[in-house]
């Protein structure tokens, strides 16, 4: 169940909590599936010198970003035995307490997709060209660093 | 022969624009100076470059339509 097309993986706003529980059912029927691994990024309400944090505006590079963002995904099949990868990364403004990643990577058993899940989340916060401005209450923003 | 040039993140805040056209620079070396002349803060940026979507580290030489993306330090997720 390779997948080696290129899918858009940005949405603009918020990731819903309900669009979450949708895509696990769409599941339902690949029944090879043992495990999924989930992570969900949030918005958090950094303290900052000039205020406090109440959004994250996104905008990437996105032609790059979906090339890169297949490389990444081909890398992990190869290395891995997975049933199938799902990302979904937010652009424009995200308010703190939202969802603004979704990685939702699925195998047989659980070890592949735990670590699949890790080295995704990794890749996408070092490899993929997106930046975030921290939106503070100040009316004043910050470019975001990741650590 | 024309090149692309594009700008992101906390890059656009100096350029106070996302892209530009230049006409003149025959490999990335030669961009990057001319682009640090018409905004001197970018010399004290921290940034990557890419040459047609791809990262590169040393001076590249450029053709008629390439795209030359100055890219700061990812934040995404």
């Amino acid at each position: 169940m390779k997948e080696t097309k290129h899918k858009n993986i940005f949405v603009n706003g918020a990731i819903p909590a309900e669009k979450i529980a949708a895509d696990i059912q769409k599941h339902a029927d690949k029944t090879g599936i043992g495990a999924h691994s989930i992570f969900l990024g949030q918005v958090r309400a950094d303290e900052k010198e000039k205020g406090k944090v109440v959004a994250i505006e996104y905008t990437a590079y996105e032609e790059m970003a979906q090339e890169k963002m297949h490389a990444i995904r081909e890398s992990l099949f190869a290395k891995h035995d997975l049933s199938c990868m799902h990302v979904h990364h937010s652009l424009g403004a995200v308010k703190a307490g939202e969802i603004c990643l979704f990685v939702f990577v699925s195998s047989p058993h659980r070890a592949a997709a735990i670590k699949a899940c890790e080295e995704l989340v990794e890749a996408i916060k070092f490899e993929l060209p997106v930046w975030g401005k921290e939106i503070l209450d100040t009316e004043q923003s910050v470019w975001k660093e990741n650590r | 022969m024309q090149i692309e040039v594009l700008f992101f993140g906390s890059l656009k805040d100096i350029t106070g624009e996302a892209s530009l056209l230049l006409a003149d620079a025959k490999d990335t070396d030669t961009v990057q100076e001319q682009l640090q002349k018409r905004y001197p803060a970018l010399a004290a940026a921290k940034y990557f470059t890419a040459l047609n979507k791809e990262m590169i580290t040393a001076n590249k030489t450029l053709r008629e339509g390439d795209t030359v993306a100055l890219m700061p330090p990812f934040s995404g997720g």
